[in-house]
This record gives structure tokens, C-alpha cells and sequence, in this order.
């Protein structure tokens, strides 16, 4: 073959350098990863799941969720709120200063400008910290996701396709272990519109005796099943609800900061 | 014109066109290397130069820095208040009021309105048993305080302790895990449970 050499040297370079790039570098760059802390917290992140949680992850692989669910947040940007503690010795001084400020929605340096402007006039501010993007707006979680989300999952569900919502943090949005298993066996009888076909091969319909089983679904109003009748989850969709619930990537963290009280907002 | 366009529009159109050897134009030489240099200056401004702790929207450590929120005292009040809640608020109420026969009230208690924490401090971590005047009453429970700050850091011990001073009408300073620090040394590894008598022979 002509150039032969040169042939195999263009190779091995593209290949290698596409090895490197791909599986050396994000090795050295997060092979290491491991447990941290909450930010300004000592509570370790993120803990392991619970051994139902951690089934539950095989259950919501082998029925394919990651084909329609991301668990992967964006953010686009962080801006910071200026807020108020203390008025301290000019009280009209502050007032008449907050009213002329733009407090909300701030880059780093305008927020410590701000604040410095109220304790010029004597009061006293704090910034909070707090992500934005499409995603945060949608309530779906409160910062970005980052590696240390996916540290316990193997195989990690990140997933590409967003025809239902993003699931990194159900766990904190819908703690409800009832709600998640009536939503997997009757998508529709929860959200009004939803194209999730029901998991009803998940669950077991059986004759109530004398009182209904203790797991026995507690549907909303208009969907019940016939009476008579109960609606039974079978273990798996028990391990699916318990890994849904385990899933609450939004604590705040070195790498993705967000201040404790925009969490404490309603 | 090219050496290239030459042989390709030679008279004859059947003849086979060949490629010759000709010298890359100077400008795509130029374009590339400016492609390459402002590829490096993105890259310089926006990478974060590979630190596993630097992500977007974040462009470099000093900046994922200068974004994280102050542990101011408001922070310090909320991890305080969950760590009571969790930790402390069994016996003592969440509201700070005590629970007859389990411990006496935190709330307008001298023991935690007291000027310094010398004292306070000591009680989390040591343990606390034996009758005790709590707002010139004398208290007696069925059991003794175990020291649960044993088991809790510096700072959140110094959380919790900030947190009952500054609630429930309580006013006074914060605790600093400094201070904690500086008890728990005192303390030893593992201090007996102390009793009412014994802590007012210390200094407040």
C-alpha cells in the first residue's frame, strides 16, 4: 500500500487523540470524585440509596424511562437578590435608598454595591444566591446538576429526550409515595394531559376482603377502581416509587452554590 | 491563475486532469492560526482550565468562588434551627418551652441568656444531671441530659447554640465554633456529666 505508514500514523493519532480526549481527561478530571459536604453544612453528598431506591434504579431501566426523562438540570446564569435584615439607625434613610435600588436579579459586583450603599446609609443586607435558566423556572430543581449527583448510579440515567419532564429532583417536588405510584399506574387520573403511557403490568388488580390491603392505591376522586375492587403495587413499582423519591438533586453544593433561604421559599 | 486550474482546463476535454503541487494559499495559512488564537483566548476565558469543581455558568475558579453564599447570620440561624429540631427539640420543644419531667425551657432560661457560653457550652457536650434552678424554679427529671454535642461538629454545635440564644425571645451573641472548639479541648475526650453546682463554679 502507498503511504502506508503515513495511513497508519493518521490513525492512531485521530484515534488516540480522540481516546484522550474523551476517556483520559474526564478520568483524571472526575475519576476521583467523591462524597462531599452540603455548602456551609456537614451533611455528606450525596448518600448511598437505600436498597429499595437502589433496585428501583434496575426497575426504571428496564422499562426504558430514560427513552422519555433527563436527570440532568440546567442552568444558564446566577444572579443574586439584594434583602433587607436590619434598617439599623437611619431607618427613612434605608427606605428611601432600597426604593431607588435595583435589588433584584444582580451580578456579583452590583450586589456588593448595593449592599455596600445600604450600610453607607446604616442598615444591614445579605445577598442570596440563586441559579437561573429554563430549567430552574420550571421548578425542576434549584441549581444545576453536577457530578456528584452521579456518583451511587450505576448505570447512570442521564437520558437525552425530554418528552416527560426532568426527574433530578421528583424526589423533593413530589414526595408523595401514593401520588407516584397512582401517577405509574393512571398517568391521566394525576396530571390532566400526560402522554406517559400507564405502567399497569407494575401493579395488581384484586377483590378487596373485608377491608382494603394496606398498600392498596388511594386514588383522587372520579378514577377510582370499580368498587369491589383494589389496585395493589407489585415490589417492583415499590422500588421504582422509593428510587423516584430518592432522586433530590437540588441541595446546595461547593461546585453549584444557591443561598439556604431561596431553598426555603415556597 | 493556478497550477491546478491550469491542467484541469487544458484544450483537449477528454485528457485525464492531474494535480500538481502548488502552495497553499498564504490567507488560509493566516485565517487558521487567528481561528486557532481566538479558540485559545475562548478557551482561556470560559474553560475554567479543567477544574473538576468549575462548571458552567462559572468560567473559573475565582468566580465559582466569589459566588458562594456568605454563611451569613440568617444561614447560621437556619442550619441552627434544623439541627435543634432534629437534635434537640424532643426534649426541650420546639417552641424552647421544655417538657415537664424530660428538661426544663430554654426560652428565658439564665443558663442560655447567660453573658458568656463558658457554661452553655459545656452542657451539649458533657451532659447535664441532678436538679437544676431554671427562672428561679427547681426542676428535677426523670433522667439525666446525655452530652448529644458529642457527636456534632464545631460549627454546628455553634449553630445550635447561636440558634437558642437568638430565639424565642432570647437575644443574645452568637457562638462561634472557635469558642466550641476551645470548650470541647478543655473538655477532654470524654467529660463526665456535669451538675448544676458544678458548672456555676465556673466562670459564665
Amino acid at each position: 500500500m502507498k503511504n502506508g505508514f503515513l495511513v497508519f500514523l493518521a490513525s492512531l493519532i485521530a484515534l488516540g487523540g480522540s481516546w484522550c480526549g474523551f476517556v483520559l481527561l474526564p478520568v483524571l478530571q472526575l475519576g476521583g470524585q467523591k462524597q462531599t459536604t452540603v455548602l456551609n453544612a456537614s451533611e455528606l453528598y450525596p448518600v448511598g440509596r437505600p436498597g429499595m431506591a437502589n433496585q428501583g434504579l434496575q426497575v426504571y431501566r428496564a422499562n426504558g424511562c430514560a427513552a422519555c426523562h433527563t436527570e440532568q438540570v440546567q442552568q444558564n446564569g446566577v444572579a443574586c437578590d439584594v434583602v433587607l435584615t436590619a434598617a439599623g439607625k437611619g431607618p427613612v434613610a434605608v427606605s428611601n435608598l432600597i426604593s431607588s435600588l435595583k435589588l433584584n436579579g444582580l451580578n456579583k459586583d452590583a450586589a456588593d454595591a448595593a449592599v455596600d450603599k445600604i450600610k453607607a446609609a446604616g442598615g444591614t443586607a445579605e445577598i442570596h444566591i440563586f441559579a437561573t435558566g429554563p430549567d430552574i423556572a420550571r421548578g425542576w430543581g434549584l441549581r444545576r446538576s453536577v457530578a456528584e449527583d452521579f456518583l451511587y448510579d450505576d448505570p447512570v440515567q442521564l437520558g437525552s429526550v425530554r418528552i416527560g419532564p426532568d426527574l433530578a429532583g421528583v424526589g423533593s417536588h413530589l414526595p408523595d409515595a401514593n401520588w407516584q405510584l397512582v401517577h405509574l399506574y393512571a398517568p391521566r387520573s394525576e396530571v390532566k394531559d400526560s402522554a406517559m403511557p400507564p405502567f399497569r403490568y407494575l401493579f395488581r388488580v384484586q377483590k378487596m376482603g373485608n377491608e382494603p390491603s394496606p398498600d392498596a392505591l388511594v386514588f383522587p376522586k372520579g378514577s377510582e377502581p370499580p368498587a369491589g375492587y383494589e389496585v395493589v403495587p407489585t415490589a417492583e413499582a415499590q422500588q421504582l416509587a422509593a428510587y423516584l423519591l430518592s432522586l433530590h438533586a437540588d441541595v446546595p453544593l461547593y461546585d453549584a452554590p444557591f443561598s439556604q433561604s431561596v431553598a426555603a421559599k415556597p | 491563475m493556478s497550477d491546478e486550474l491550469k491542467s484541469s482546463m487544458s484544450p483537449s476535454p477528454d485528457a485525464e486532469p492531474t494535480a500538481t503541487r502548488s502552495t497553499v494559499p498564504i490567507w488560509i495559512i493566516v485565517l487558521t492560526l487567528m481561528l486557532l488564537f481566538l479558540g485559545m483566548v475562548y478557551f482561556d476565558h470560559h474553560g475554567g482550565w479543567f477544574d473538576s469543581q468549575v462548571y458552567g455558568p462559572y468560567a473559573s475558579a475565582e468566580q465559582l468562588e466569589a459566588y458562594q453564599p456568605k454563611s451569613g447570620a440568617a444561614a447560621l440561624l437556619a442550619v441552627g434551627k434544623q439541627k435543634y429540631e432534629q437534635n434537640c427539640g424532643i426534649c426541650h420543644g420546639l417552641d424552647g418551652m421544655g417538657k415537664t419531667a424530660q428538661a426544663p425551657p430554654l426560652a428565658g432560661s439564665e443558663w442560655v441568656n447567660a453573658k458568656g457560653f463558658n457554661r452553655l457550652i459545656r452542657i451539649p457536650i458533657a451532659g447535664l444531671g441532678g436538679p437544676i434552678v431554671v427562672k428561679g424554679e427547681t426542676m428535677t427529671f426523670g433522667s439525666a441530659m446525655v452530652g448529644i454535642g458529642q457527636a456534632m461538629s464545631d460549627a454546628d454545635l455553634a449553630a445550635v447554640l447561636t440558634y437558642i440564644r437568638s430565639s424565642w425571645g432570647n437575644k443574645q451573641s452568637p457562638v462561634t465554633a472557635d469558642d466550641v472548639k476551645a470548650v470541647r479541648a478543655n473538655l477532654g475526650a470524654r467529660p463526665q456529666p456535669l451538675t448544676s453546682d458544678a458548672l456555676k463554679a465556673l466562670p459564665e
